[in-house]
């Protein structure tokens, strides 16, 4: 974020108001930052034109809603799937940054699991949704309070539940916990930061290290989850 | 194709019952109108015709019953008149007579057996629990028939022989044979219907009931002849019986398939009809709302936020979780929002049950919330998380905060509503200034272990329950240095100093 640099996008959502809302409230929020411009290289409204779209312009950041028509009819997944591989023109892998009305952790985990590195909801504003942007695109991952509720619940962390060891992949550290607990609350990484005294890098670090866990941990709720929508 | 014909017999029967009932020249002493003429699942013995027509003739069952076998025993009549009620009665599930629901309904495969076994009238079950579960699952009614055709062969015979008629056993017992294995072979026709939800069809029974039919068949027709010829009527019999299959196999298929089509469509039909009520009853009444508001955006944000929180619980089905924290949380977080028109973005993890002291703390949480959509200015977030031994809810939003000195109001709402109401059930409550806002903390100590009912997966005692005692004291000792940290940093106000 210190050096002004642009990111390519592509937004893939089967509607098409809220592609051009996003459209116009993306440029609006980049051409007031200054520091950060993005430019909007492509848009999709199904699985198949999204995958197309994808391949030919290699994107840094793709915007992604969790329900989609076509593909195999896992919507946003099925995307990520297809595009795995695909780098961006800087050559690092595509980043995926699901963006969804819905609240429901099936719709969250399936694209999680799939591949995304965070998720928002749509109801997020423009300046946030810019940061969440350059942050997927610099390889961090994006939690949602919601999304941090669900992880707490799921790694059985809200019940005690901690890992001894940071490489555990079934439980949370202490201290991903802890960020978790405050992403949860509504903390701003940087206020995170500020609470437990850690700086924003490290924040990040815990939330990709965590992000990695809710990717491949087997732990028991998240596969029977999981094998139960036919994800694996 | 039984069920085809079915519904033709029962609505003529239908249609008399209410001709009885309904007549424009109704007589006096029939002011109520008749019952329809159905079978129910519930009393029955047989296939409750009897039941169903006491029913609808308002008599007592057992009088009906009575009637029926003493009619069956000089010439079969009474069995003439229940084959064929039968055959023309419809089935209902429940003694309601609700508008036919198309729908598959387990819960009615469900309690249909246990009911059939429960109210059988005068019927006693034979004190072996295997033979009981046997009966239980709906055999009951197939081997009462069995019995009764038996016993009404025998009568008849009897009374053939008594009455100087020629009496031929070799007859007799192939229409017999024949007859309990048309039983066997009807007797699951009568469970399933024709979406076949209600009962899979035992295959053994049709394979027996076959069987006996065969057999009836070639002993009838063997009847005169030696045993040598037995082999070549077999043949021709199964022969004739294979070909009828292959002959009528296509159209059963045919018009299986097409039964199955239609009433997929009827379900589909009403799921649709279903949505479409429950879409125009919300959504296009609150659309026409915001069109008509539109000049006002914040009753138009407050309208679309209170609709969408309505369609997702519809969508989620937030129903199940009635009677819960989080429904509770859920619910009180809406009030504010459509008090307010201000969004609150709830986080809850883990669940209970609710009992008075979490209503408390949904109280505390909502005045919380309340106070921060009034004064501070938004994101609002409540985080609510449950845990082993407290309930901790965490309520933040972005404003400047309030100045207590400068609402003096609010100074008695907060210590009351929400301090003190925390206190009183032995919680705390804390309010801390920050920055960037304000963020009240309640933490309610729960003493039993979170209900097990929503908290299975991780009740269960597979993740090594030492591990995780063993770091949660020092987990809770981390986080208390943090926070008296934090304390320390940031201009944190304690409950003494808001007071």
């Amino acid at each position: 974020m210190t050096d002004p640099r642009t990111i390519r996008i592509v937004i893939v959502d089967d509607h098409h108001m809220f592609r051009t809302g996003v459209r116009a409230e993306l440029t609006a929020a980049s051409a007031a930052s200054g520091s950060l411009s993005l430019e909007i290289v492509g848009e999709a409204g199904a699985v198949e034109s999204a995958v197309q779209v994808i391949t030919e312009q290699r994107p840094d950041v793709v915007l992604l809603d969790v329900h989609l028509p076509g593909g195999d009819g896992h919507g946003g997944a099925d995307v990520i799937r297809a595009c795995a591989g695909v780098q961006s023109t800087a050559d690092v892998p595509v980043r995926f940054l699901a963006l969804s009305v819905s609240d429901a952790a099936e719709d969250v985990i399936a694209v999680i699991r799939a591949g995304a590195r965070g998720y928002v909801t749509k109801t997020i504003s423009a300046d946030e949704l810019l940061t969440a942007i350059s942050r997927v695109a610099d390889g961090d991952a994006v939690f949602s309070p919601r999304l941090a509720g669900f992880v707490l619940d799921a790694f059985g962390a809200a019940a005690g539940e901690v890992a001894e060891i940071d490489e555990e992949l079934d439980r949370l550290s202490a201290r991903e916990r802890e960020v978790m607990r405050l992403i949860a609350r509504g903390y701003q990484y940087k206020e995170v930061a500020k609470e437990l005294f850690i700086s924003v890098k490290t924040v990040e670090t815990h939330v990709s290290s965590v992000l990695r866990k809710l990717q491949l941990s087997s732990r028991h709720e998240l596969t029977a989850w999981a094998m139960g929508r036919r994800l694996l | 194709m039984v069920a085809l014909t079915l519904p033709v017999g029962e609505d003529g029967t239908v249609q008399t019952a209410y001709e009885n009932g309904q007549g424009p020249v109704r007589p006096a002493w029939r002011a109520t109108q008749r019952p329809p003429l159905v079978r129910h699942r519930q009393g029955k013995v047989v296939a409750g015709v009897a039941a169903g027509l006491a029913d609808h003739l308002g008599v007592p069952v057992s009088a009906v019953r009575i009637a029926l076998v003493l009619t069956s025993i000089p010439f079969g009549a009474g069995l003439a008149v229940y084959v064929f009620l039968w055959a023309t009665m419809r089935e209902i599930g429940d003694v309601v007579p609700v508008a036919p629901a198309p729908v598959a309904d387990p819960a009615g495969a469900a309690t249909s057996p246990g009911s059939s076994a429960g109210g059988g009238h005068g019927h006693h079950h034979i004190d072996l629990a295997s033979l009981r579960t046997w009966l239980r699952s709906g055999n009951q009614a197939v081997l009462i028939t069995l019995l009764g055709v038996a016993a009404l062969a025998l009568a008849g015979a009897l009374w053939l022989g008594s009455a100087g008629f020629d009496v031929h056993a070799e007859v007799i017992l192939p229409v017999v044979a024949i007859v309990i294995g048309a039983i066997f072979f009807w007797s699951q026709l009568d469970d399933t219907d024709a979406i076949g939800a209600r009962r899979p069809v035992r295959w053994i029974w049709l394979v027996v009931g076959l069987g006996l039919t065969i057999l009836g068949l070639v002993g009838l027709l063997v009847r005169g002849t030696d045993l040598t010829a037995l082999w070549q009527v077999g043949g021709a019999v199964l022969a004739a019986l294979v070909g009828v299959a292959v002959l009528s196999a296509p159209w059963i298929l045919r018009l299986w398939s097409n039964l199955r089509l239609e009433q997929a469509a009827r379900i589909r039909a009403t799921e649709r009809a279903d949505i479409a009520a429950h879409l125009h009853d919300s959504v296009l009444q609150t659309l026409a709302l915001i069109q008509r508001q539109s000049s006002d955006a914040a009753t138009v944000a407050r309208l679309a936020r209170a609709q969408e929180r309505q369609l997702r619980s519809y969508l989620y089905d937030e129903d199940a979780r009635a009677g819960t924290l989080g429904a509770a949380l859920t619910a009180a977080m809406g009030e504010v929002e459509d008090l307010h028109g201000v969004p609150v973005q709830l986080v809850v993890t883990g669940d209970r049950q609710i009992d008075e002291h979490l209503d408390a703390l949904v109280k505390a949480v909502r005045e919380a919330a309340w106070n921060a959509v009034r004064h501070g200015s938004p994101p609002v977030s409540a985080y609510v998380e449950v845990g082993p031994d407290a309930v901790e809810a965490f309520v933040r939003d972005h404003g400047a905060g309030f100045d207590l000195d400068d609402v003096p109001d609010d100074r008695a709402g907060v210590r009351e509503s929400i301090i003190g109401r925390m206190e009183r059930h032995g919680g705390t409550a804390r309010i801390r200034h920050r920055a960037d806002g304000t963020e009240i903390e309640l933490r309610l100590p729960v003493r039993q272990p979170a209900d097990p009912e929503p908290a299975d997966p991780k009740a269960a005692p597979a993740k090594s329950p030492d591990a995780a005692t063993a770091q949660t004291p020092t987990q809770n000792q981390t986080q208390n240095q943090t926070q008296n940290q934090t304390q320390n940093q940031t201009q944190t106000q304690t409950q003494e100093q808001a007071s």
